[in-house]
Parts: structure tokens; C-alpha cells; sequence
């Protein structure tokens, strides 16, 4: 396995341990409309917070690993995966901001808003990742 | 025109040494990942990575990739 699919597995890992039970606490829970709502601004932080520290955590041992590979510049086919990964991350994002920023205003609003716009960024995200981990499996 | 890329690079490393797939991928700047999806055929070189794994092997770009049409065409 490359150092890029790595990276981009535990990308997709830490959004998964740290998002995942966000959206399922928010699905489950939802805060009240009101904005502020400074208990789901610090669940939030917490979670941004603990993604951040994953993250770090798995790249600094992915690069004491290999850091020859780790070393290595992106060649045609990680830029080609990148792109790819990205062109589809990119749909995802603006059908999420169409929904967010042209439908949703006119039915609802407050956290329920702020929390749809934080799950469709996930959602690129995730895609993103995604594709990114499904052609390094495929090779292409 | 649809057809498919077949190479030679597994034989074309046999006879340079046994050269590894990481080698050949430090030589032309990919990685060996990069290489072997190329030597699998999952992925399909720029022409430049082409000419570059021609060269090391010192042969024509011909002897390294071969194109075929599919039969429908």
C-alpha cells in the first residue's frame, strides 16, 4: 500500500470515528433551533478538535514508518487519483450547497442549517476520500 | 476506438537484472506502486513515463507497450 493511500485512509478513518458520531448524536438529539447554542458549538470543537489530533497522530506514525515513501513527490497517477477524487467531491459539495444555500432557507433554519452545510462538506469529503482509496485498490 | 495496452515490462525487468519494480519506478520518477499498476495494466503511462521505462530498458517504445484494437472495431 503507497503512503498516499494511506494518508487517505486514515483521512476517511478519522472522519468516520469523529463525524460519524457527531451526525448520529445530532440526528438522534437535535439542538435547539436558537443561535448561539454554545453546547453544540463545543461538540462540535470537540469534534473538529479530535479529528485534528488524529490525523496528526496517524500521519506522524505513517511517516516514521516510511519516510522514504513519505518523502516521495506525487507522480501522474496519484495527481490523476487526486483529480478524479476531487472532480466528484466537487459534485457532492455543490448539490450540498444548493440544498443548503437555495432550498433549505425557505422550510427551515438554525442548527439544522448550520449542521446539513457541516454533513454535506463531510459528505465531499468522504467521497472524496473515497475515490481516492477505491483506485488505489483497483490500481488505476 | 476502444483496444486495450498490453506491455513487456515484467520480461524487459528480468532481463535488465531482475531490476525490481521500485528500481524502475526511482529511475523514471514514479513510485512502485505507480509501476506496478502500469505492469498489471490498470494504468495506462503518460507518453513521457512511456518513453522514460523505454529508455532505461534501452529499446523502442514499441518493444515496451503494444496496442490492440478490440475486435469490433
Amino acid at each position: 500500500m503507497s503512503h498516499r493511500e494511506k494518508t487517505a485512509w486514515l483521512s476517511l478513518i478519522a472522519l468516520a470515528v469523529t463525524f460519524g458520531p457527531y451526525f448520529a448524536m445530532v440526528a438522534i438529539n437535535p439542538p435547539s433551533g436558537s443561535l448561539p447554542n454554545l453546547r453544540q458549538l463545543g461538540l462540535y470543537a470537540t469534534v473538529a478538535i479530535v479529528q485534528l489530533l488524529i490525523l496528526g497522530a496517524g500521519h506522524l506514525y505513517l511517516r516514521r514508518a516510511s519516510p522514504e515513501e513519505a518523502r516521495m513527490p506525487a507522480d501522474e497517477r496519484d495527481r490523476a487519483i487526486s483529480q478524479r477524487a476531487t472532480t466528484w467531491a466537487y459534485y457532492v459539495l455543490i448539490a450540498g450547497m444548493i440544498v443548503v444555500g437555495c432550498i433549505m432557507p425557505f422550510t427551515t433554519g438554525g442548527w439544522t442549517l448550520v449542521n446539513t452545510a457541516l454533513a454535506m462538506i463531510t459528505a465531499s469529503q468522504v467521497v472524496h476520500y473515497g475515490i481516492a482509496v477505491l483506485n488505489y485498490r483497483r490500481q488505476a | 476506438m476502444q483496444g486495450s495496452i498490453s506491455n513487456n515490462i515484467r520480461v524487459l525487468r528480468f532481463h535488465h537484472g531482475e531490476m525490481s519494480q521500485a528500481q524502475l519506478g526511482q529511475r523514471i520518477g514514479l513510485t512502485r506502486q505507480t509501476v506496478a499498476a502500469i505492469e498489471a495494466g490498470k494504468y495506462s503511462p503518460s507518453l513521457e513515463a512511456a518513453f522514460r521505462i523505454a529508455q532505461v530498458f534501452g529499446v523502442p517504445l514499441t518493444e515496451v507497450f503494444q496496442w490492440q484494437a478490440a475486435a469490433s472495431d
